[in-house]
């Protein structure tokens, strides 16, 4: 059963409130503070008063407790199931390499490369398996995971944003052109929709965003400038050092997400065709408010990246004259060139034809 | 019945996160036609679980409640917090722990007798201690027998019970990769664990799961000190705070994943997901309840779930089944679905899912059926690029689906597709809007919807002038194409060899 209080968070509290009492008797502060660190809200006071009125029966008076071991969590058949599912997820081979059969039986840790019997998954039956589902609107040229070299890549910057190590990336630009760049990885940014990966780190001169895809080789860097092997962490190399060594030579600080300019846009919808549903499930990802301002027409306000701009303009064109933007005047302007240009395809194409 | 922070049914609270989510522009009195105190509670409760992304705004008709999130600044998808606040008994909560600390001390198999009294050793110290009878515990050790998290084996008259191999295993997940990570890093082999679940519990179907998962690893992590607790204490960190900063609590890893494109309402689906996955299994029919909103009507039906469809660039995900009723296969909303009721096994399982894979090079979205009533449908339609714009045609490549594109010159594409449902394809065609020099829909009323939104557009933007001129471009460049069609005498190479495939004819 997915829905059951053993996931719970009011569980979840109450086994960290008994690790600590089976440790030590716990002193008349330390329950509170334990149970304030892990839940939220009412939960906060429900439980400690659940617990100091004995109506669950774990922690006596003293603050010592009957259990005898820290509690374990056991995994659940559902839980087995899931991890069973996405050991056949082909992006699971970015973390781990997959052993000989289509369907790992233990896990190999990816950096170390050598094989750990972690969780035999032999008998258990997946949740889900590939076929049972279908993404039908992914678009067609998603990075390689079945590319040695990628996932090579992929397990370097992720482990550079583990210990802020920064590395060196060499990359195919655009043009066609190698690139290098010194670079520390924050954090990798996956986008369903594309299905890419990007690196977002700090301390390159080129903006410190690139897709994985287009990565040659990366390695982390030693202060002297020498590569070490794949995905070691080097200690010297910290983030600080690395802002340091690079201040001289255009370093830019970019600990926000990059082009992380905020902008909004405001347009009426007219719901017809279903339009309103579709449209605030389609922009549900952004922070967004709507408001009612006639019986079906609304009022919708969507906050966008500043350098997704062009991406929202065509998304807002696919609902056609159900959808009106009102402002910023630039981003009408947006609009209205595509609708002009729109007009002058259809003559020019009728001019050439008719010639 | 006093308020409660824990729920007993997930179902009412999805429609209310789904409302304030997906629409939040409704007033108290729009919820309220049924029941006050329900609409008072569950905002209370979204609010509580939720109150960071919770906004509130004063209109005429009174207070409107939303949930606005940007899913690319949370790391973690905020709906699982709901999945955890499943209500229980006190005796449910007290009997967990003690009951899962009894097997985990025990060095061979307990039979139920043994366990009662090993429980009531454990209460015997409190003031009124709790008694649980024989029958209590055992139900209790059959629901986690089925959660498994509990074996039993029958001996003679007696059952024995003892934990599940896989308690076993989940610390040797834990700790065997701390401790044998050759760095001698102890944390590392969890980080890598937890970095993994991050992922997946965000971008694979019914990732509240992995969300469990990753509350479990942290516990083990033993960052539950009072210390600890102290020490961000003193440095004024809060919960919303950390949480929206990629942290989810006070002992909580640090993600290394963002997520663009990101929909994160099929967290509210996760349930019926589960148990549309465990019918696809086991090859069931099932008996769904679905919800129509507009008429706020629930339906009865029986199917055959044969694939879940899901959308990543609206975030919808749909049930595709076999429909006895209407002997075809169609699809099936599953934010719409209230209930599912596995029934017996469908000798024809495989047969229908052949079906269905055999349907799906003529299906861009989910739709097996236009309006048309023709079989197929076709749609083709040619753009023009400038110098710098080799990427629209990269574009059409990548986003074709089940559409072909050739290269016409080296400033015109052109795209076509046979599909059952041609409207389907009007949203993303209406994306190149800017660049289109030709288009046809083998559908002529969807060619004048087409035609009509645009010049409504054109009105929208104040671009009317020249309105007829508009109006006779599109009818000549329809003609045009009709005669290039005529000339060419073009048989798109799919439709014949499906049509073959189908014995059907046009």
């Amino acid at each position: 059963m997915m829905f059951h209080e053993i996931y719970g968070s009011y569980y979840q509290t109450v086994a960290h409130v008994l690790r600590a009492a089976v440790d030590h008797p716990l002193a008349p502060n330390e329950l509170k503070e334990i149970i304030t660190g892990h839940a939220f809200g009412e939960s906060e006071w429900n439980i400690e008063s659940a617990l100091r009125e004995e109506r669950w029966q774990l922690i006596r008076k003293d603050g010592t407790t009957p259990i005898r071991k820290k509690p374990t969590c056991p995994l659940t058949l559902l839980e087995k199931r899931w991890l069973k599912a996405i050991l056949m997820d082909p992006r699971i081979q970015l973390f781990m390499d997959a052993g000989c059969d289509a369907i790992p039986d233990f896990i190999k840790i990816a950096d170390t490369g050598e094989l750990i019997e972690v969780l035999d998954l032999s008998d258990v039956e997946p949740l889900f398996s590939p076929e049972d589902i279908r993404v039908f609107d992914r678009y067609d040229d998603g990075d390689p995971y079945e590319n040695p070299v990628y996932q090579r890549n992929f397990r370097t910057v992720l482990s550079a944003c583990r210990t802020h190590s920064s590395i060196v990336v060499d990359s195919m630009n655009r043009k066609g052109r190698i690139r290098t760049e010194t670079v520390v990885p924050e954090y990798l940014e996956y986008s369903e929709k594309d299905d890419k990966f990007r690196l977002v780190g700090t301390g390159s001169r080129y903006g410190g965003m690139i897709n994985l895809a287009r990565i040659i080789r990366c390695k982390v860097c030693e202060e002297d400038g020498m590569w070490k092997e794949d995905g070691e962490k080097n200690p010297k190399n910290s983030k600080e050092d690395g802002k340091k060594k690079l201040s001289g030579e255009g370093w830019k600080e970019t600990t926000e997400r990059k082009g992380s300019g905020s902008r909004m846009v405001e347009f009426e919808l007219i719901d017809q065709r279903n339009a309103l549903e579709r449209a605030l499930l389609h922009f549900a990802h952004f922070e967004k408010e709507a408001e009612r301002i006639e019986r079906n027409r609304y009022r919708i306000r969507v906050r966008y990246d500043k350098d997704d701009e062009t991406e929202l303009v065509i998304r807002v064109l696919s609902f056609g004259p159900m959808i009106r933007v009102t402002a910023p005047e630039v981003f009408v302007d947006l609009i209205r060139k595509r609708l002009i240009r729109q007009k002058h395809c259809f003559l020019k194409n009728l001019t050439e034809k008719n010639v | 019945m006093a308020y409660n922070e824990l729920i007993k049914k997930f179902n009412r609270t999805r429609d209310y996160m789904r409302e304030f989510y997906i629409y939040g522009f409704k007033s108290r009195e729009e919820y309220t036609r049924k029941s006050a105190r329900s609409y008072d509670d569950e905002r209370r409760r979204i609010e509580a679980w939720l109150g960071d992304y919770m906004g509130f705004r004063q209109t005429a008709d009174g207070k409107n409640v939303f949930l606005s999130i940007d899913s690319r600044q949370s790391r973690h998808n905020p709906f699982y917090r709901a999945w955890k606040m499943k209500s229980f008994t006190d005796g449910e909560i007290t009997l967990h722990f003690i009951l899962m600390d009894i097997l985990a001390c025990a060095e061979e198999e307990l039979s139920l007798a043994q366990i009662t009294t090993k429980v009531d050793a454990y209460l015997a110290e409190f003031e009124t201690p709790r008694l649980f009878d024989e029958s209590t515990l055992r139900k209790k050790l059959k629901d986690y027998e089925k959660e498994g998290i509990v074996s039993s084996r029958r001996k003679g008259k007696l059952v024995y019970y003892r934990l599940a191999q896989s308690c076993l295993m989940e610390k040797c997940l834990t700790e065997s990769l701390s401790v044998e990570s050759p760095s001698g890093d102890s944390a590392k082999g969890t980080q890598e664990y937890l970095d993994l679940l991050d992922f997946f519990s965000e971008v694979a179907p019914c990732g509240v799961i992995g969300s469990y998962l990753i509350d479990r690893a942290e516990e083990n992590r033993e960052c539950s000190s009072s210390a600890n607790i102290r020490e961000r204490k003193k440095c004024g960190e809060r919960d919303g705070e950390s949480e929206k900063n990629g942290n989810r609590g006070n002992d909580s890893h640090v993600e290394h994943f963002v997520f663009k494109h990101h929909y994160i309402t099929s967290a509210m689906d996760s349930e019926i997901l589960g148990e549309l996955f465990l019918a696809m299994r086991e090859k069931k029919n099932i008996t769904l309840e679905t919800i129509n909103r507009n008429r706020d009507m629930i339906a009865e039906n029986h199917v055959v779930p044969l694939q879940i469809m899901i959308s990543v660039q609206s975030g919808r995900q749909y049930l595709m089944a076999y429909m006895p009723r209407l002997k075809r296969i169609a699809s099936v909303r599953i934010d719409s679905i209230v209930s599912v009721k596995i029934n017996d096994r469908n000798s024809r399982f495989e047969e229908l899912r052949e079906r269905l894979r055999a349907m799906q090079p003529y299906m861009w979205g989910v739709s097996t059926q236009g309006r048309s009533g023709q079989r197929l449908e076709h749609v083709e339609f040619t753009v023009c690029y400038g110098e710098g714009e080799q990427h629209i045609h990269r574009r059409l490549e990548r986003e074709k689906r089940c559409g072909t594109v050739r290269k016409l010159d080296e400033h015109t594409s052109h795209f076509s597709a046979d599909v059952y449902d041609a409207s389907e394809l009007i949203p993303w065609i209406r994306t190149f809007l800017c660049r289109i020099t030709q288009i046809h829909f083998s559908d002529p009323r969807l060619e004048a919807q087409f035609k009509r939104d645009i010049e409504e557009m054109y009105r929208l933007y104040g671009l009317e002038e020249g309105d007829k001129e508009t109006r006779d471009c599109w009818r000549d460049q329809t003609e045009m194409m009709d005669t290039e069609r005529r000339e060419g005498n073009r048989v798109c190479p799919k439709i014949g060899e499906y049509l073959e495939r189908e014995g059907e004819g046009r």
